[in-house]
């Protein structure tokens, strides 16, 4: 109802229905769509995950996840302690090593390198090294170093450094490339260094794509078999020393078990899988929330 | 740079070190290390999956006996551990096949000493609604699994099982997508037994006809089967037995058709021969009740054992296997050594030099 | 007149630092790419590198080793991951980036985080459980490129997001106050801005659906010779045939399996320098215009 006073407008605000709008309207669904759709086999997973796991995991808390692991693998029972050790150590050692070279490389590729052939000789064997089947890896580290100092968790952990270095250089160089020249240009115009602007402007601006390329290659650490295989030996019983004996993760003890025949070791398989997704899990979100402190 | 702190304390509590072993050949690799712990001793060992189970529960009962011993035994396939050895990375190995000729040169370590330490059977396991007993002899089995048999009721197999009502049902064949002992003893068998039917060759790998499925491990093929009607495939016997998989019966050198039984496997078992060395195959053994697909596998040590203390506790290991040790495996679907080839091996530790 | 003084030494230092750090790098790279090839001479030698690519025959007992269909399957399950992968990744990095609410960002992260930290392992045997048994998929092409999809969509979802995030705010807004749809914006200030990264993003999801070994192994079918685009037929991939075939080998058969890991850096590499052409391509067009 029309009243004295009101305001007359001859257009409505609102926009207009047309084709483009409903285009749009239709591309928005399509995205929520996919998010749908991909957290279907996700939900499934986990399902499988905890119907199948859950119990061996959580049964007499906390002992699956501090006794020893059984010699006999048909017997039931807990644990896997000695694997959840093995993955720390492993998965922990490689990211030592892998995180910060892998930043600092893709530093100087970016910052420092630009396109002198060494940068370009680096980068190229950056990207061919992305695909490198984790078994290969593998062999690698058994050449290189099992064969010469025995089964320890280092050599697992330079295995696993090896598939993630390419992953975070990759994804820190591209996470850098798109770091504004103007903030470089005005940090050094204030009178910083080169050294200084990359440590105090540039990094931090990249922090969180960098931190999410890391978190992906450490995800995958922790789950690979292929390396540790040939870097490990085998061990059930707790192994605390990183440079010495043969030891276990997580990540091989889920392919043992879960090829073997018995239920009593499919279900330790699943239960380790379970832990697993857990423990790496928990990290990526303390990571994430460590990141946020970076977001404006 | 707090990673900067916590990568040098990790490094300094690691700093509980690397003795390295005493002796070793020149040039060679030393052994793994010895554990920090006075008078502990770590021994490790790779290879055959075949004879994991026996391995583990020696383990246990070997190292409840004397404490003050670790062993490991990783698995991975005859093929690693035989590689393993020759490269000195672990103590001793499991193989279900020697080492050929040409390898014997790499071993880092000098001679080795097979060690025989147990039987088993290499089961045909299938799923056939309504046939509940199946009797195959090795030339129909070699047609089977080469896919010039293609129906259950082809007359080869209506041939082996007299009176026994086939259904039409297509096979399907499941083999081993991963290199394996136990592919290359069961293709031994059709190679040798199989009358000149088997043009596929006797080994670890074997160039399957297209039209198979294949899965890892003999769990692996034991699943294809137990969800594919009409499957049939080579499976351990304990896998068969964990999986409640039905096997055939299957006819033996001497023509009578047996089953996979700790009786019929040690049968086999009597019937071999057996070389200086330990080495032997059980295939296709002679006897009225042995089992056809009967295999055998061996530890392998070096000789020279370049480490007092892990050289002792190998020995003595090895000893348990072939002696107090072999009450363990019928409960496992092992059949033990039998005496002459037990004798033969307990005489063989004297040459292990510690 | 150098008016750093003693910021200068810093400067210097870490300018070493990282050139240590990328030589340290190299070296590494390329000590494996270096020792694979010299393993895969022997094979190479003996039965001479374009036989060895083009050959479909893989029979370690007659000692013929034809790489063809492995590479067939490589690419091919890579192929229908990418295809799979790719869709689904934008539409979710765009989805919480740009469509959905604020609140919902985090928790959408977290769901991609959980699919990445499944072990490569569970997502080989959940696929033979539920799509090769329960979807009737079996053991094939199509399986291990459904698995491989759904393993690379969280890699490049995550850094799409954080590539798309970087599109200056001014610029989107510039879109929007000229009357453009969220969809047109999207198209006009977000994509010529992201896709550089995009294209790095999806060449790491690449590389790792044509680099995984276990759940790749566990759910093709490792079957010999199958080159054909019946995605439902089983077949095999080199990190696949690698795997199942290594522990049992012997030193030709080796050789033969270490040249498809050299092959397969070749063919990364191809892939790569393929897509770079691309976007150099499009951005030059774009410039042009």
């Amino acid at each position: 109802m029309r009243h004295p006073g009101d305001p007359v407008l001859a257009l409505s605000l609102r926009p207009r229905r047309t084709w483009r709008t409903v285009k749009s309207w239709l591309m928005s669904v399509a995205m929520a769509g996919a998010f749908v759709l991909i957290s279907l086999p996700l939900l499934a997973i986990l399902w499988a995950l905890f119907s199948k796991g859950a119990s061996v995991a959580f049964s007499h808390f906390p002992a699956f996840f501090t006794k020893e692991i059984p010699v006999v693998s048909r017997r039931p029972g807990p644990g896997m302690g000695p694997a959840i050790l093995g993955t720390l150590l492993v998965t922990g050692g490689a990211t030592l090593i892998a995180v910060p070279l892998g930043i600092l490389g893709a530093v100087y590729l970016h910052e420092y390198g630009g396109k002198s052939r060494f940068a370009r000789l680096v980068r190229f064997m950056a990207m061919v090294m992305t695909g490198v089947p984790s078994i290969v890896m593998g062999l690698f580290v058994y050449v290189v170093w099992t064969m010469k100092y025995g089964y320890s968790a280092f050599g697992g952990a330079l295995g696993l450094a090896c598939l993630m270095l390419p992953v975070v250089i990759g994804s820190t160089e591209t996470m850098l490339r798109l770091v504004p020249n103007q903030m470089r240009e005005a940090s050094l115009a204030l009178g910083a260094t080169k050294a200084r602007t990359i440590l105090t402007v540039v990094l931090p601006a990249a922090a969180p794509g960098i931190i999410s390329g890391a978190l992906l290659a450490v995800a995958r650490a922790a789950g690979e078999t292929a390396p540790l295989l040939f870097a490990l030996g085998a061990a059930t019983s707790y192994n605390p020393h990183f440079f010495d004996q043969a030891n276990t993760a997580l990540s091989v003890q889920i392919f043992g078990n879960a090829m073997s025949s018995f239920t009593a070791a499919q279900d330790r398989a699943w239960g380790a899988a379970l832990t697993l997704v857990l423990l790496t899990f928990l990290v990526t979100l303390v990571a994430r929330i460590f990141t946020a402190r970076f977001k404006r | 740079m707090t990673w900067l702190a916590i990568l040098s304390v990790a490094l300094i509590s690691s700093c509980k070190k690397n003795q390295p072993a005493t002796g070793g050949g020149s040039g060679s690799a030393s052994a793994p290390m010895v554990t920090s712990g006075g008078g502990a001793v770590t021994i490790n060992g790779s290879g055959s999956t075949f004879q994991k189970a026996f391995q583990e529960s020696a383990i246990e009962a070997f190292t409840k006996a004397n404490p003050n011993i670790k062993i490991n035994y990783g698995g991975g396939g005859s093929g690693k551990g035989r590689q393993d050895l020759a490269d000195m990375v672990v103590d001793f190995a499991g193989a279900d096949a020697p080492y050929k000729d040409a390898d014997l040169a790499k071993n880092k370590g000098g001679e080795i000493l097979y060690f025989p330490i147990l039987l088993g059977a290499i089961t045909l396991s299938y799923n056939l609604d309504g046939v509940d007993k199946l009797q195959l002899s090795p030339e129909t089995a070699a047609k089977i699994f080469q896919r010039d048999i293609k129906k259950w009721n082809d007359p080869a197999i209506a041939a082996d099982n007299p009176g026994v009502k086939l259904p039409a049902t297509d096979i399907v064949v499941a083999h081993r997508a991963d290199g394996s002992g136990t592919t290359e003893n069961f293709t031994a068998w059709l190679d040798q037994a199989g009358g000149g039917n088997w043009k596929l060759k006797s080994g670890a790998t074997v160039e399957w006809p297209a039209d198979t499925q294949a899965g890892q491990g003999n769990s692996g093929v034991a699943q294809i089967i137990t969800s594919t009607k009409g499957a049939i495939g080579y499976v351990d016997q304990s896998d068969a037995k964990a999986s409640g998989l039905h096997y055939a019966t299957v006819k033996n050198a001497a023509g009578k058709y047996i089953e996979p039984t700790a009786d019929s496997v040690s049968a086999a078992g009597a019937g071999i021969d057996v070389k200086d060395n330990l080495l032997f195959s059980a295939i296709n053994a002679k006897g009225d009740t042995s089992y056809p697909i009967t295999y055998q596998t061996w530890v392998i040590v070096y000789a020279k054992q370049t480490d007092k203390d892990k050289g002792a506790a190998v020995k003595n290991y090895i000893k348990y296997l072939i002696t107090d040790g072999q009450k363990l495996l019928p409960e496992l679907d092992f059949a033990p050594l039998p005496k002459p080839l037990q004798d033969k091996a307990v005489a063989q530790l004297d040459k292990i030099q510690v | 007149m150098d008016l750093r003084g003693k910021r200068a030494y810093a400067d210097t230092a870490f300018r070493w630092l990282v050139i240590g750090a990328a030589s340290l790098v190299l070296l590494i790279l390329a000590y494996i790419a270096v020792s694979m090839t010299g393993r895969a001479l022997p094979v190479l030698q003996h039965m001479g590198v374009l036989e060895f690519i083009k050959s479909k025959r893989w029979s370690p007992a007659d000692q013929l080793f034809g790489a063809l269909p492995f590479i067939w399957g490589t690419l091919f399950t890579a192929a229908i991951a990418v295809a799979i992968a790719v869709p689904i990744s934008l539409g979710v990095a765009l989805f919480v980036t740009q469509i959905a609410p604020r609140r919902w960002r985090m928790p959408i992260v977290y769901v991609m985080d959980l699919l990445a930290v499944v072990p490569s392992v569970v997502f080989g045997l959940w696929g033979v459980m539920v799509l090769s048994q329960h979807f009737h998929l079996g053991r094939s092409f199509m399986t291990a490129g459904i698995i491989l999809a759904i393993m690379i969509t969280p890699i490049i979802t995550s850094l799409a997001r954080e590539v798309i995030e970087t599109t200056p705010q001014n610029e989107k807004e510039a879109a929007l106050a000229l009357g453009a749809t969220k969809w047109e914006m999207i198209k006009g200030a977000v994509w010529p801005h992201s896709k550089g990264g995009l294209v790095g993003a999806v060449m790491l999801g690449l590389g790792r659906a044509m680099g995984e070994t276990i759940a790749v192994a566990l759910v093709i079918g490792s079957s010999l010779g199958q080159i054909t685009l019946h995605a439902l037929s089983p077949g095999n991939s080199m990190p696949a045939v690698i795997a199942n075939e290594w522990g049992e080998a012997d030193d030709l058969h080796k050789s033969a399996l270490i040249a498809l890991a050299v092959l397969l850096f070749v063919i990364t590499i191809a892939v790569n320098l393929v897509a770079n052409a691309i976007v150099q391509r499009s951005i030059a067009r774009s410039r042009g215009k």
